[in-house]
């Protein structure tokens, strides 16, 4: 279990979190929602100690995340961020290698080999493991990361906008395997996701983030509400029911209105 | 194997570099080295003898700067991640000109601290590392991705430095000047050699403490925040690097003086050659082609009667093959 404990954070003047309470639940998909510039990223970055926030503790599992050496926070937290241009040549397998660092600290053992074959056949790139990154696309770019995440074997997954340049096949793909990772390898993820509609199909609870502050958490039923929504997003949203699923429709909604009529 | 042909030819090279600097001359010597007569003989041998321990001495010299640039020139590309930028480029080996002249200025030369070369290479050192870590805090840690202003602060700051150092110089009494120059005007074929012997082991350490964790420098290429994610303590690492960097610059400015792009050419031709991005690898064979630059080029320049240095057929080639990377940098 994680615990956020007003969590304050601020680039110059300009406070990106404002007293932040937060529990992550475990063996769940938490969706991180909200407009640009709400402070979800920051939030993940804080979580993950990328960023140390200003104010307020962070525990895990019970101990404040300050007080653990960065090689031990490493064994259990485990973070992707949404850019990764690397300069380097390097192939699918060596970056999956890299996942085992904080086990290993580069001295593989027959054990770091192991969890390397498995994080590659979990995330179906087996057969790219001697492909260079920059031959790959974006979709099994993305894997690649993924599976170095997984062979890092740690219990939380912060992934930020996994989905980003992925086609809507691959996105629906990528967020299968992070609900399979919950289901069998009792992994807690917590995901920063733009696209709403994915967020209430595969995660397990969303926290709505606005102006540096949670303004709303709850179950995909209560979310996906279109007062809530409106509220987080400043738009105008229309929730419908496909298939015995909320869905939201965000666009060109006075158009169709008036064609209706 | 194709990388073991390659570490192999990488390896004669460097032996028959050094073979080169320390024996040719003796086959174009116009002298006769093995004279009949043993009184001469006796006298040519010391002769022979004395040239090679000097050459030795010199060849050590270039060894152990070799092996600082091409270190610290790797370090420092993981850091900033790129494949441009090198500590000589951004200007660390103008300001130790600058701190030179500095306490001559300020503390005369007859100061302890110029005359003896073991506290003077420790006092400028000292303020290397000061004027390094502020430089970092200042514009290196925000501006790690743009290559182009880095450069540019590097020619300012090595413009400035240089001005700084000079406008000292030519307010300065003569006198202090002229033993100024001892120090500040040290090239490769001007060797400061007094400090050697303090030189070779602080090498040694600073190498070992610089490569020691050299696989958390494999990590932090995957970027600043993959290295935390797996665990590298990468504020840490920076602070370290820099100041054993600001060391490995002093030591091998004081040595050998500044040499531009030798750092560039050497690590940038390690990784075309290996195709790899692991250090320990990388830092062996661009050691190597250092050594191989400096010390062949040296030979072969001696043998043409010093027509020019080494320091300008570097930056010629060098400055050209910058031009290149810069161009192709930008395509990608």
């Amino acid at each position: 279990m994680i615990e956020m404990k007003e969590i304050s954070h601020a680039y110059g003047d300009f406070k990106v979190l404002d007293h932040i309470n937060v529990t992550i639940k475990e063996e769940q998909i938490t969706a991180l929602i909200g407009a640009n510039g709400a402070g979800k990223s920051t939030l993940l970055g804080v979580l993950s100690r990328l960023l140390e926030p200003f104010e307020g503790d962070i525990l895990l599992d019970q101990v404040p995340l300050k007080t653990l050496k960065s090689k031990d926070i490493a064994k259990k937290i485990a973070i992707l961020k949404q850019t990764n241009q690397l300069n380097i040549r390097i192939t699918v397998k060596d970056l999956v290698s890299f996942g085992r660092f904080p086990h290993s600290q580069g001295r593989l053992q027959k054990e770091d080999h192991q969890k390397i074959e498995e994080a590659l056949e979990y995330m179906k790139i087996k057969d790219l493991e001697n492909r260079y990154l920059d031959e790959l696309s974006g979709g099994q770019r993305q894997r690649a990361y993924i599976a170095m995440i997984l062979a890092q074997d740690t219990k939380y997954i912060f992934l930020d906008e996994p989905l980003n340049n992925l086609d809507m096949r691959y996105a629906v793909e990528m967020m299968t395997i992070l609900q399979k990772m919950v289901k069998e390898l009792k992994k807690t993820i917590v995901v920063v996701m733009h696209d709403i509609n994915f967020a209430a199909a595969f995660a397990d609870h969303i926290i709505a983030m606005k102006d540096g502050k949670i303004i709303e958490e709850g179950s995909i039923d209560y979310m996906m509400d279109k007062a809530i929504l409106d509220h987080v997003f400043d738009h105008d949203f229309c929730i419908a029911g496909v298939n015995g699923r909320k869905v939201c429709i965000y666009y060109q909604q006075k158009e169709t209105v008036l064609e209706a009529e | 194997m194709k990388t073991r042909r390659r570490w192999i030819i990488l390896i004669s090279l460097v032996l028959f570099s050094m073979m080169f600097y320390l024996f040719f001359w003796m086959l174009t010597t116009p002298y006769d080295l093995f004279p009949s007569d043993p009184v001469r003989a006796e006298k040519m041998r010391e002769a022979i003898f004395n040239i090679i321990s000097r050459r030795s001495i010199q060849m050590l010299a270039m060894i152990i700067s070799a092996i600082l640039i091409s270190s610290t020139s790797l370090v420092f590309q993981t850091m900033t991640q790129n494949r441009i930028l090198t500590p000589s480029l951004i200007g660390f080996d103008a300001i130790f000109i600058s701190v030179q002249t500095t306490i001559v200025f300020f503390l005369s030369s007859s100061s302890i601290f110029f005359v003896n070369p073991y506290l003077n290479f420790l006092v400028s050192a000292g303020l290397m590392i000061v004027v390094s870590l502020a430089l970092y805090r200042l514009i290196l840690k925000k501006n790690k991705n743009n290559i182009i202003f880095l450069l540019l602060v590097g020619m300012v700051l090595s413009t400035l430095s240089r001005s700084f150092a000079s406008f000292l110089q030519t307010v300065m009494d003569p006198d202090e000047f002229q033993s100024l120059t001892i120090r500040t005007e040290v090239s490769i074929t001007n060797m400061n050699l007094s400090i050697i012997w303090l030189a070779l082991p602080l090498m040694i350490i600073i190498i070992y403490l610089l490569m020691k964790d050299y696989r958390e420098y494999d990590v932090m290429t995957l970027g600043e925040h993959n290295a935390i994610g797996l665990g590298v303590r990468y504020a840490k690492k920076m602070n370290t690097s820099l100041i054993y960097m600001a060391l490995a610059m002093s030591i091998s400015t004081a040595l050998i003086g500044p040499i531009s792009f030798l750092g560039l050419i050497s690590v940038n031709a390690a990784r075309e050659m290996l195709k790899d991005y692991k250090h320990l690898p990388l830092f062996l064979a661009s050691s190597m082609i250092t050594v191989i630059f400096l010390v062949l080029g040296q030979g072969i320049i001696a043998e043409t009667g010093y027509l020019t240095t080494v320091t300008v057929l570097i930056s010629m080639v060098g400055g050209i093959y910058m031009i290149y990377l810069i161009l192709k940098e930008n395509k990608a």
